[in-house]
């Protein structure tokens, strides 16, 4: 279960730069809910997860994980919770080191790291069998360095690292948004399939209006570092990509219509 | 021929060094000056204790643990106080200057009446039955302390390396390379990355403070000034070994550095030999590493550069 009670971030506060990314946000999520986020650049979804995922402290407000207050926890310690899968299909894994390394390093995700050796008897075993599920051939190449795979295969390996301990929660971070449609299509059937398998809570972000609409059980929509949209059962169901794009489209006319009532003010009274 | 084991041994032993350094710049991209500073602690620390008549192995031990101090000292400048790794180097490598004398207490310290590892070697090979001076070795004749002394230096070199091998393979180790190869990704697996790089910078010290260590006991003194130029040594035979036999695995880079380092200093000492001023020696290494660290991107840039004038 995750609970985020009124989180706030501004980044470069007090420069010409300000961006108030989030602002009061609270959500909760419960217990094996997979919920897709979409929204307009700049919105705030990645800092949304990046915020549960501690890549920074929230300025205010209090971030609640497995019953745990995990507000002030830096990153590395929230790992121990978190499974996480990066847009950057190079951001996930170690590429000079072998694919058998890489999953055994996330084999012990938030685990003491000691003397025993990584790659230990009845371990490639267990790895074979659990690397065929991605039905990639990839249980052949065990030994190979994860630097000749390619975009897909990456994504799809730090899916299997991202969840190989069972997580808190799960944060897919457009995962698929810098591969080729075919592997794009097939990381996110093997995320359903494995979010399924092993009922995860899971949070992703994505800007494919399809793959918003039609996975998990909720949709969250963010603007403006708020959440301004929160559909889920029986409305999340109906809920047609046309759907998701009315509503943007109705988001900008708004703000057209703000920026062009404050054009008129301004040549009206200045 | 006694120029060629001589040659050969100290390769082994600045071998130690370059493997130190091989953590450092290939496993961390973090070039590490303070390898100057901790070679000579390690040299001194280990002078200290062998004139006080204190055991070779334990006094080299002591300088593992005094390279382990300044290694790590290096790592909290950098990723708890947010300094420049360079900087944080070159802060901890002056410092070291002075702590040097102050071990020391001057800035040369002659061990040529302590006991070093030499004397047990040699004392292994009048164990053997090798009781005199001097010994043929393909038709050479070469003195027995000598050859006792290489074959101790290389099989410490042998276990160093096997038991680094070993170390990177563990869960530790292997948290080791991700942390140089990909912080975000280890960090998103629950590591710490600040940590990891004080113990690896903490480990690379520890081994080229034993370098100097062997160093001093082979060469029979310490000095404050015998850390200059070293990294640059240390980074060359890094390079020469991955020449010698590629990056495809961490076992052969390991060879391969070490080799690199014996290769080195032989084409060294013949090139002294042949009348090399030694005053150009550091000069020379500095070129040579210039031209390892350009030549790579240079040559595919002029490969590239083909087709497209083919184009035109």
């Amino acid at each position: 279960m995750l609970e985020l009670r009124q989180i706030s971030k501004t980044f470069n506060p007090d420069t010409i730069n300000e961006v108030r990314s989030l602002r009061e946000v609270s959500l909760s999520i419960e217990d094996g809910s997979f919920v897709t986020v979409i929204g307009t650049n700049g919105s705030g979804k990645s800092t949304l997860l990046n915020a549960v995922a501690g890549t920074f402290f929230v300025d205010s407000g209090s971030i609640h994980l497995g019953g745990r207050e995990v507000t002030r926890w830096p990153e590395h310690r929230r790992a121990s919770l978190i499974g996480r899968v990066f847009q950057n299909p190079f951001s996930g894994t170690a590429p000079t080191m072998s694919i058998a390394e890489n999953l055994a390093l996330a084999a012990r995700r938030g685990r003491s790291r000691g003397f025993g050796p990584a790659l230990g008897h009845g371990w490639m075993h267990e790895l074979h069998d659990r690397v065929r599920v991605l039905h990639m051939g990839l249980e052949s190449r065990l030994a190979n360095a994860i630097g000749t795979l390619s975009g897909g295969e990456r994504q799809a390996l730090t899916l299997l690292m991202a969840t190989w301990l069972r997580p808190e929660i799960l944060l897919l971070d457009e995962h698929t948004a810098a591969l080729d449609p075919k592997s794009g299509d097939k990381v996110i059937r093997v995320s359903e399939e494995i979010i399924a398998r092993d009922k995860l809570t899971a949070l992703m972000v994505t800007h494919s209006m399809s793959q918003a609409a039609t996975l998990g059980d909720r949709l969250i929509m963010m603007h403006r570092g708020r959440i301004i949209y929160d559909a889920r059962g029986a409305e999340k169901v109906r809920l047609r990509p046309a759907d998701l794009l009315a509503r943007f489209e109705e988001l900008r006319r708004g703000e057209q219509l703000d920026e062009t009532a404050a054009d008129m003010l301004k040549r009206a009274y200045v | 021929m006694t120029l060629v084991i001589g040659a050969l041994t100290i390769g082994l032993i600045l071998s130690v060094l370059a493997l130190g350094v091989y953590i450092s710049f290939r496993i961390f991209e973090f070039p590490d000056i303070t390898a100057e500073g901790s070679i000579t602690l390690g040299a001194a620390v280990a002078a200290i204790f062998l004139v006080s008549g204190t055991n070779p192995f334990a006094a080299t031990a002591a300088a593992f643990c005094a390279g382990l101090a300044a290694g790590s000292l290096t790592g909290v400048l950098h990723t708890k106080f947010k300094i420049n790794g360079l900087l944080s180097g070159i802060l901890v490598m002056t410092a070291l200057y002075s702590v040097n004398l102050h071990v020391m207490g001057k800035s040369n310290v002659p061990l040529l009446s302590a006991t070093t590892f030499g004397n047990y070697a040699e004392d292994a090979a009048r164990a053997l039955g090798m009781t005199a001076a001097n010994m043929r070795m393909f038709g050479w004749e070469v003195s027995v302390r000598d050859v006792s002394i290489l074959v101790a230096v290389c099989g410490a070199i042998v276990i160093m390396g096997f038991l680094l091998d070993r170390f990177f393979r563990t869960h530790l180790g292997t948290a080791m390379r991700a942390t140089g190869d990909n912080p975000q990704m280890i960090r998103a697996l629950g590591v710490d990355v600040g940590a990891m790089m004080i113990l690896g910078l903490a480990v690379s010290n520890g081994l080229i403070a034993v370098s100097g260590a062997l160093l001093a006991q082979y060469q029979g003194f310490a000095d404050v000034q015998m850390g200059i130029g070293m990294l640059v040594w240390g980074l060359a035979s890094v390079i020469i070994g991955e020449a010698l036999v590629g990056v495809r695995s961490l076992g052969l880079s390991i060879v391969g550095t070490i080799m690199g380092s014996v290769l080195f200093r032989l084409l060294v000492a013949m090139a002294l030999r042949w009348g090399l001023d030694p005053n150009d020696l550091k000069l020379i290494t500095a070129v040579f590493v210039f031209g390892a660290l350009v030549l790579p991107s240079l040559l595919s840039k002029l490969r590239s550069r083909k087709p497209q004038v083919a184009h035109a």
